[in-house]
């Protein structure tokens, strides 16, 4: 029924899928703020269920419901990285600052700032 | 066959792990600090739960479950985007 | 307040004979001969496509003439107290929403010495979106002259979201529904084809005028193709990158470098920009910001992909997609000088090279 070579795929796809939304689960705890989390949330996640979405539509073979699948993998694709733009655009218009490396401000801090600028303005 | 068995319990550990991955993006969402990382975070959550919709079908058989995974992802989208919008006064975001 | 001298920005309409003659009125209303009123209309180019066509430059010209003749007309016996002047705006920039419109407008009114304008209430210059509100709003911030809505018998007929629309557009929408449909569908049952062809039917009639942002011509396959063709490059770029980036977020050091950037990319109109903002926040380590007519803000989080950008590999790929092979020998932002480090390092980083100044711009769109 299942060839080796395809079962390995499947593994090989799911276990890249795995590896890549763990990077971005953990660059979304560790990185400093929203403008770089923004990065793995958007990027690292769409490969990692790309990768996983992929292992699923390996396993389904030719039949009507793979399609679907490969639509959800497009429909990812296309829509990850619109959802981020608009999240880091509302985090634009609100006055909230990029990070730099010589900003000693933490996350919290950046964000009380964009606060009080809105009340000024 | 043993293929079979060991691509299904493959599938039904992927679906747990992607699981805890989303029960540790909960902590960005919780502690924040701004409305848009809470947003980022839940997108996110969002996402892996397409992804164990879709492996779940995969590993249980049932391919009903792929309706539910594309239903799930352009609500999820809907939200990022809402959300977006509605935290900006002047909306304009999209 | 003697308002004698007028811009009328002009479009394709049918409340524009009307609003000719209110602004001549207007214009007339107090004029002398030796001090004679001036209207001057303005059409203003936006490239639905790549570039302005010669095509549409003689449509705004030919629209141009006719209103400047009925000008004419209307001043019957006071045509020597009347100047008319026409204009067409925009063609070096690409039109993308109402504040563009509202800059263009704000230069002429400078230029001219303008100290009214008169808009037709149906007034749209083609950038597809609703306009009339949100450009009287932000004329009203921008200059002192006045701003006013000429009065006039309206067609009942006021639905700004409907475009021009044609068999072929409906064929298309109906196909993509139909195929949707049966995907969705699965199963290739006579029933389903019925029930799908009705759906589509529906759809395609009742949305063919909201959905489809321009005909379909005859490049739509090609650019298809070209697309497919794209795809592979842009998944190896993810890939590659992705693997850069996650060496990074899992390093325990974290060695990070964000910085926001501007790239004035040079693709025009909606789909190409948008295809381009896109791939640019799919590959990792850089993330589209703010898209402002041609110019990208990106956040970039390390100097790799920061050079990446720079270097235009993905500009160039979706110029391929959307203009051919031809296109895509063009200098890279850097080389053409269109890029800006808006965080630029401090002084203690050793390597201030920009002015503080620019440090400020990252705040400027939010207030």
């Amino acid at each position: 029924m299942m060839g080796t070579i395809r079962a390995g795929a499947i593994i090989a796809c799911l276990v890249l899928g795995l590896l890549f939304t763990l990077v971005s689960t953990v660059g979304v705890l560790r990185l400093p703020d929203i403008y770089s989390r923004a990065h793995t949330a958007s990027q690292a996640d769409t490969l990692g269920a790309g990768f996983a979405i992929t292992g699923v539509v390996l396993s389904l073979g030719v039949q009507a419901p793979t399609i679907k699948a490969v639509l959800l993998l497009v429909f990812i694709f296309v829509t990850n990285p619109t959802a981020a733009h608009a999240i880091t655009r509302s985090a634009d218009e609100e006055g909230i600052e990029a990070w730099t490396v010589d900003d000693d401000r933490s996350d919290v801090d950046l964000a009380a700032d964009a606060e009080t600028g809105g009340e000024n303005a | 066959m043993a293929y079979e068995a060991l691509i299904t319990d493959a599938f039904l550990a992927v679906a747990a792990a992607f699981m805890l991955l989303a029960i540790g993006m909960l902590y960005r969402a919780v502690k924040g600090p701004t409305t848009q990382d809470r947003v980022l975070a839940v997108n996110v959550i969002g996402t892996n739960t397409v992804v164990v919709l879709a492996v779940l079908a995969a590993g249980l058989g049932e391919t009903s479950l792929l309706d539910v995974a594309l239903v799930y992802a352009l609500l999820n989208f809907l939200m990022a985007v809402a959300i977006s919008k509605f935290t900006v006064d002047r909306g304009g975001v999209l | 307040m003697s308002s004698k001298r007028i811009l009328v920005p002009v479009s394709e309409t049918s409340t524009l004979r009307e609003t000719v003659g209110y602004a001549v009125k207007e214009a007339l209303d107090g004029a002398r001969s030796d001090d004679p009123g001036l209207v001057r209309f303005v059409w203003i180019c936006s490239p639905q496509t790549d570039t302005v066509t010669d095509e549409q430059k003689e449509a705004g010209e030919e629209i141009l003439s006719r209103a400047s003749l009925w000008a004419t007309e209307d001043a019957g016996d006071h045509e020597a107290e009347l100047t008319v002047e026409t204009a067409i705006l925009g063609e070096s920039e690409y039109i993308f929403s109402p504040s563009d419109v509202a800059a263009l407008l704000e230069e002429e009114v400078a230029a001219s010495d303008i100290d009214r304008i008169v808009l037709d209430p149906e007034y749209d210059p083609g950038i597809g979106a609703p306009l009339l509100r949100p450009l009287e709003v932000e004329l009203a911030q921008r200059t002192n002259v006045t701003v006013d809505e000429a009065p006039v018998e309206r067609a009942t007929r006021r639905v700004p979201l409907l475009r021009q629309t044609s068999a072929a557009g409906v064929g298309v929408l109906f196909g993509t529904a139909f195929v949707f449909y049966q995907i969705l569908n699965g199963a290739f049952t006579l029933f389903d084809l019925v029930t799908g062809t009705m759906s589509a039917t529906i759809v395609a009639v009742t949305l063919a005028r909201v959905s489809l942002n321009r005909r379909p011509d005859s490049g739509m396959p090609v650019r298809i193709v070209r697309g497919i063709i794209y795809i592979p490059y842009l998944l190896y770029e993810i890939i590659a990158a992705n693997l850069v980036v996650s060496a990074v977020i899992l390093n325990p050091r974290l060695p990070i470098d964000p910085r926001m950037t501007r790239v004035r990319a040079d693709v025009v109109g909606p789909l190409p920009t948008t295809t381009l903002a896109n791939s640019i926040t799919l590959t990792p380590g850089t993330l589209t910001v703010r898209v402002r007519g041609q110019h990208l803000v990106v956040h970039t989080l390390i100097p790799w992909a920061r050079d990446g950008l720079f270097d235009g590999s993905l500009e160039r790929a979706v110029r391929f997609v959307f203009y051919g092979r031809g296109s895509m020998a063009i200098p890279s932002p850097k080389e053409r000088g269109d890029t800006e480090v808006l965080q630029p390092p401090t002084e203690e980083d050793g390597a201030a090279s920009t002015d503080p100044q620019t440090q400020e711009d990252t705040t400027g769109g939010a207030e």
